[in-house]
């Protein structure tokens, strides 16, 4: 690619504003920064960007909303930026569409990881999905079936593979409770977050090399799970 | 009870019996004339006038008197069935007859208004007693009003009575009513007495009853009612708008410890960040050097602290405002640990944390964000009293099937015995503040969130260190979750 990527930049803080823009510039992206929702979803029209980074609290439009009227004609990865306890918030607006978040105060290295997966995830669903994840020590084949754990193979049951398989295919990204129970189980057992609390900690067991330190599946407190990849 | 009233007969039947005790007297002498000479006749011609004056009252004392004089002179004195005298003598015993009835109608009379009086004052003075006396201890108005009610209706005969009590600051106005039912009878008369201090209207009594005036010693009785009332209701308001003030006052008193204690928690990250900042910014620190890298280090954790200080007070504002309302969800307590632990592992590292979870430990209904936060503060504390290198355990067990213990236990100080349940409160410290840094809060924030769990946190002593506990039920809204049968469709 020879363009830099375009970020659009959803906060009221003008601080905030101030030093994304020095740092994403800093780091080749090209940053449109605004401050009120009406200007974002405008810029995000005229001018298309890769990936948005969106506050969820703005002096006009709420973020919720923002999130929800992107979607209407957008794929367009949204990172939701909050503040600290408001887990509600996060899932409302991860279940709107919006593909990850990051809660204030965040550090840099951390904003860039999700940028990062968020433009992979563009370029990725673009060409033809991958059958086959290799992570560290694993190695999951969706269309077999199969998952090798240091090329040994790893007995798993149906709906642990299922789980695994969600997850895995949308890897470094935040799922939802709600997300991995509607795809895993179904929707009515949305509300079943102990079924995922069981069957994490029975795949963890299964393929973390510490179950306790779990270095594959982590826990995004209040809001779901990620499959992390070390890359 | 009511005396005032049913013991005064219509004056016209008080004045007709009067006669009446004078025509028997007279129709029994005409009977017993031969046997009885004229001196006795008319000493027992003052008998009726003593009777009526006594049972009547002073007029039909004096009718009975004069009816006597007329009785005796007409039918015992010759010339007989004539009102005329001939003899001398006759006329000096009907004139002495008749001063003497009227002077013994007259003195018996002023004696039995002088005993009703004191009596009716003696019934007074003892329901104004009574009253007050109930009143005296009341320090609510709903009871006040109950008071006032039962005694209007003990000393009235009354079809209602309704107590209004005006409203008062953060209290609506109420009205009491006795009988409850709201009564409509033909010919009552609405009668009310304001209760009024000095200062202001308190409410008022309103009472429905048969007559459409009260007596004097009623109207007086009632006076006294509505502003003993009216005192008594003033005074539950006065001692409410007391204590609001001094909870006002307490609340003013916690926030400037508040204000001192965050100022002070919040300026010294600011301290260390601001010099560190300012020494890689003036070119001071070589920029390969190790310094840069410790200062740069510094600034990325007190950075983290300050947060951490911002969460835990906006934490105790939502527990104060009672915005505090757990997600309470089935999680896995070694799970929210491991997050903790692993989030913590900057703290901890100078000592040494085990585990004892057992694998079997059923779920726990917990609101996942807010339990990191209890561990989180409840280890932070323990770091931070107990002496480096030293063992922290986190210990679970399920005494029962309904509650699930949990305890953290440090080999820190013990703490007074007098102490420990107050450890629980904001801003609460054993130690001078200066040892040792933090808001305060920690700790009721943790009893905030336990609370709202409904479960219970409390702190002892062990032989060997010091251990925070807290309690949880394992049930949510009376259920144990729910599992899935693994589906064998493999």
């Amino acid at each position: 690619m020879n363009k830099d990527p375009l970020i659009l930049v959803i906060d009221d803080e003008p601080q905030i504003l101030r030093a994304l823009r020095t740092i994403l510039t800093e780091k080749h992206f090209r940053v449109n920064a605004v401050s009120t929702g009406k200007d974002g979803l405008a810029y995000a029209a005229a001018q298309p960007p890769d990936v948005i980074i969106l506050d969820l609290s703005l002096p006009d439009i709420n973020g919720l909303e923002v999130c929800r009227q992107l979607r209407e004609w957008t794929r367009i990865p949204i990172i939701i930026l909050s503040v600290h306890d408001s887990e509600r918030e996060k899932v409302a607006a991860l279940d709107r569409g919006a593909d990850d978040y990051l809660t204030k105060p965040f550090g840099i290295e951390e904003l860039l990881a999700r940028i990062r997966v968020a433009l992979r995830h563009t370029t990725q669903s673009a060409a033809d999905p991958t059958n086959i994840i290799k992570n560290g020590l694993l190695t999951i084949d969706l269309t077999r079936h199969i998952i090798l754990r240091d090329e040994q193979e790893i007995k798993l049951t149906a709906t642990e593979f299922r789980l695994i398989a969600y997850l895995a295919s949308n890897a470094d990204r935040v799922l939802t409770h709600q997300a991995i129970l509607t795809h895993v189980w179904d929707a009515y057992d949305a509300d079943r977050v102990e079924y995922l609390r069981v069957f994490i900690g029975q795949l963890r067991k299964k393929i973390e090399n510490d179950p306790k330190q779990p270095e594959y599946i982590i826990t995004e407190s209040g809001v779901g799970y990620r499959f992390v990849t070390n890359d | 009870m009511q005396f005032i009233r049913s013991n005064i007969l219509p004056p016209l039947l008080n004045h007709l019996a009067a006669l009446f005790t004078v025509f028997i007297l007279t129709v029994i002498l005409r009977e017993l004339q031969i046997v009885l000479s004229i001196q006795i006749i008319v000493l027992l011609y003052l008998l009726p006038v003593i009777i009526s004056t006594t049972l009547w009252g002073l007029t039909p004392g004096a009718l009975a008197g004069f009816t006597a004089f007329l009785a005796f002179n007409y039918f015992f004195i010759p010339p007989y069935f004539k009102l005329a005298v001939h003899k001398t003598e006759d006329l000096i015993t009907l004139v002495i007859f008749f001063i003497v009835a009227i002077v013994l109608s007259q003195m018996i009379g002023q004696a039995r208004d002088g005993l009703k009086l004191a009596k009716s004052r003696e019934w007074e003075a003892t329901r104004m007693y009574e009253f007050i006396s109930a009143l005296s201890g009341l320090q609510e108005n709903n009871s006040i009003a109950r008071t006032i009610a039962e005694h209007v209706s003990e000393v009235l005969q009354i079809d209602q009575v309704e107590i209004y009590i005006d409203k008062q600051n953060s209290d609506s106005a109420s009205i009491l009513r006795i009988p409850e039912k709201k009564v409509y009878i033909n010919g009552s008369h609405y009668i009310r007495f304001p209760m009024m201090t000095v200062r202001a209207l308190e409410g008022e009594i309103r009472l429905w009853h048969g007559h459409e005036v009260l007596t004097p010693i009623e109207q007086r009785l009632f006076e006294t009612f509505s502003s003993q009332g009216a005192l008594a209701i003033e005074r539950t308001r006065l001692a409410k708008a007391e204590n609001r003030a001094k909870l006002l006052e307490e609340s003013d008193q916690m926030k400037t410890t508040l204000l001192s204690s965050v100022s002070h928690e919040l300026r010294s990250p600011l301290a260390t960040i601001k010099a560190s900042i300012s020494s890689l910014h003036s070119g001071a620190v070589n920029w390969d050097s190790n310094a840069r890298n410790e200062l740069l280090a510094v600034i990325e954790e007190e950075t983290d602290h300050l947060n951490y200080l911002v969460g835990n007070l906006l934490d105790m504002s939502r527990i104060e405002a009672g915005a505090l309302k757990p997600k309470r969800e089935w999680n896995i307590l070694a799970e929210i640990l491991d997050g903790v632990l692993k989030k913590m592992s900057k703290t901890i590292e100078k000592h040494h944390i085990t585990m004892d979870i057992p694998n079997n430990l059923p779920l726990v209904p917990t609101d996942y964000v807010q339990m990191e936060q209890v561990f989180t503060n409840l280890i932070s504390n323990s770091v931070k009293y107990a002496p480096e290198n030293t063992l922290i355990s986190i210990v679970a067990h399920v005494p029962d099937h309904t509650t699930l213990i949990v305890k953290v236990i440090n080999q820190g100080p013990k703490v007074p015995e007098e102490s420990l349940s107050r450890i629980f409160e904001k801003f609460f410290r054993i130690t001078a503040a200066e040892r040792i840094t933090g808001t305060g809060l920690g700790l009721s924030i943790c009893k905030g969130i336990i609370e709202a769990h409904r479960g219970k946190i409390w702190a002892e002593n062990l032989a060997n260190g010091f251990s925070f506990n807290f309690s949880l039920p394992l049930t949510l809204d009376g259920v144990l979750p729910h599992m899935p049968k693994e589906n064998n469709d493999e």
